[in-house]
């Protein structure tokens, strides 16, 4: 017997039952199991996992706590196997369609997604690529938990978080959460590739409202912390003065000097993140002031020079 | 022709039976376009799912199907009546997809693909535009306008560059192939002139591009959407990097990682350009050491700019 035929099997005999079913009873029941014990646990632990690879929730359960206390089965909820039917008209399912094929997310494809919603649209050649996006692998589980509003925990910067997750950004090439740190007690955004261990869940669904966004984009790098706000002030060569005023934007510039460069003005709660962007520019920028962060930045480059 | 495991086969079957029972007998070629079979696979699989059902699997409980006249019938498969739910990963996938593309066109907040990104968001309990959020990168609206207008027209321009790994302004003329964003920067690949070469260009280091009447050939097949293509024959560098720098292995093309104690890695990685290579030392600074390559790179670079602040 074909193993995708015992997989469909299964898959039906755990959506039908109204009751939990013992992996004695589906060993009975279903062809194509191995009458050996030993043999039958090894092809069912298989089968499982694949059905959890998929997204089907395999869930144990008592099966009668009453009449044979704990005797476990398992069954597939039918309120957690089924799509939501999002009733998606045809263009804005081909708009998606298309959508799906001119961007990349590393790491994921959403081929499988839109098979569920219906299968591939047919539609005229091959989509202009837009875009790739970076993945990480912490990405599944934290929009698991931002849709199911449950807390999660990790590690970062050395430290264990346990914070309730309410949104993803991409900028700048990197995947930030926005979401309240519970033992900071207020917001905070965590750079997705600096987290240092797996995302866990750690809660029940449901505890906690998102807020609306305040602020509809991130601040920039140096805004991200909670340092003495400074507020600084950068010189940047006409070479580069274009490019770094559309950076900041243009509230940021403070002044435009016949040369060709630029003046920007801006506040630093994150020094190191501010240090970072200066030297991006090498020696085409120079940090005016204040004192101490000019004298910050130079004892950081003599140190680079031993002896 | 690649073998599809059982396990992948499931995941498409599962997806193919809700929408054929759904349907009066729709043709096997359709179904076959819809989900990326050929057509004699979608029949293997149709044909085993001939044999599927409940215990005690007589023909009364049995899924019906019915392959007759290049159609197909599903019945006596109510429990597969609607498709599985999306996985977090799958729903992420579509909505980053659609929230980029919205953002890449200046978005469209009442056309399809925003409608239907709202839709399959709420079924999933969120909401589209405040739980992913997509910045694909400061650039100018009209540059990329021009940009974009040649590459699909295959007209030439001429752009004023300023090349970040040289450190260096300069004129060139372009065939602009592709414009794309990767990792969070815009691009233009296509062929420089200058150079008489293949180049990758990012659009916020193009001051000033002008569309030129010259038309040009677009090459047989796109480029890929890489930032950047390491060369066997670039130049090699090997850094000690201390465990706060340990994102450099995610966000650089590393081709060596070596794990030393205490959390310390050890990395190799392509370095075509020097100024690329000073960024990184010197912003790093302390949490890195060069141990294979030229050692006094990132003192060279400190002590250019420490000029700057002397005096």
């Amino acid at each position: 017997m074909h193993r995708l035929e015992r997989l469909i099997n299964l898959v039906a005999a755990l959506l039908h039952a109204d009751r939990p079913l013992t992996a004695e009873e589906l060993r009975a029941r279903l062809p194509g199991y191995a009458e050996d014990k030993a043999a039958f646990r090894r092809a069912f632990e298989r089968d499982k996992e694949a059905l959890r690879d998929l997204g089907i929730p395999v869930v144990m359960e008592p099966v009668d706590e009453a009449r044979d206390p704990g005797v476990m089965g398992y069954r597939i909820p039918k309120e957690s196997y089924y799509l939501q039917d999002p009733g998606l008209a045809p263009d804005e399912l081909a708009a998606l369609h298309l959508a799906a094929s001119a961007v990349r997310l590393e790491g994921a494809s959403g081929v499988e997604a839109l098979w569920k919603l219906g299968g591939e649209v047919a539609e005229e050649g091959p989509a202009p690529a837009v875009a790739a996006l970076p993945g990480t692998a912490h990405l599944a589980p934290l929009f698991a938990a931002i849709s199911a509003r449950h807390p999660v925990t990790f590690g970062y910067r050395g430290r264990p978080r346990r914070v309730d997750p309410w949104r993803l950004s991409f900028r700048n090439g990197h995947w930030y959460l926005a979401g309240h740190d519970h033992d900071a007690g207020e917001e905070r955004v965590y750079r997705l590739d600096r987290i240092e261990s797996d995302v866990a869940a750690a809660g029940a669904d449901a505890t906690f409202d998102r807020p609306p966004p305040g602020d509809p984009l991130l601040p920039p790098p140096w805004e991200l912390g909670s340092e003495e706000p400074l507020a600084a002030r950068l010189l940047v060569d006409p070479g580069q003065a274009g490019w770094a005023a559309s950076h900041v934007g243009p509230d940021a510039v403070e002044e435009r000097r016949p040369d060709g460069s630029v003046v920007l003005a801006v506040r630093v709660t994150n020094r190191d993140a501010f240090r970072s962007f200066v030297l991006g520019f090498l020696d085409h920028a120079e940090v005016l002031g204040p004192a101490e962060l000019r004298s910050e930045l130079i004892e950081w480059l003599e140190a680079l020079c031993p002896g | 022709m690649p073998r599809v495991s059982a396990d992948d086969r499931l995941g498409r079957l599962l997806a193919v039976i809700p929408w054929v029972a759904g349907r009066d007998g729709p043709r096997l070629d359709e179904v076959g376009a819809r989900f990326g079979y050929k057509e004699a696979e979608l029949v293997d699989d149709l044909e085993l799912l001939f044999l599927c059902g409940l215990h005690p699997y007589t023909p009364d409980v049995l899924i019906d199907v019915d392959i007759a006249d290049g159609r197909v019938w599903i019945r006596y498969a109510d429990y597969f009546s609607r498709p599985l739910r999306l996985t977090p990963a799958e729903g992420l996938a579509l909505l980053a997809a659609g929230r980029t593309v919205l953002a890449a066109s200046g978005g469209d907040d009442d056309g399809p693909l925003a409608r239907g990104l709202d839709k399959l968001a709420a079924a999933m309990g969120v909401d589209a535009t405040e739980t992913v959020e997509i910045e694909l990168g400061p650039v100018a609206e009209d540059l990329l306008g021009t940009l974009r207008a040649a590459a699909a027209g295959h007209r030439q321009v001429e752009i004023d560059y300023y090349s970040f790994g040289r450190d260096q302004r300069a004129r060139r003329v372009i065939d602009p192939y592709a414009v794309f964003s990767a990792g969070g920067q815009w691009y233009v690949a296509g062929w420089c002139h200058r150079v008489d070469d293949e180049r990758l260009f990012r659009v916020d280091r193009i001051s000033t591009a002008t569309l030129l009447d010259t038309a040009f050939d677009p090459p047989a097949s796109p480029p890929e959407l890489a930032a950047y293509r390491p060369d066997p024959g670039d130049r090699r560098v090997t850094l000690e990097l201390a465990p706060s720098a340990r994102w450099v292995v995610e966000q650089y093309p590393v081709e060596q990682v070596e794990e030393l104690d205490g959390g310390r890695v050890r990395v190799t990685l392509a370095a075509s350009q020097p100024a690329w290579l000073e960024r990184l030392l010197l912003r790093l600074g302390p949490a890195v050491t060069v141990v294979g390559g030229d050692d006094g790179l990132a003192c060279g670079a400190a002590r250019r700019v420490l000029a700057r602040y002397q005096g």
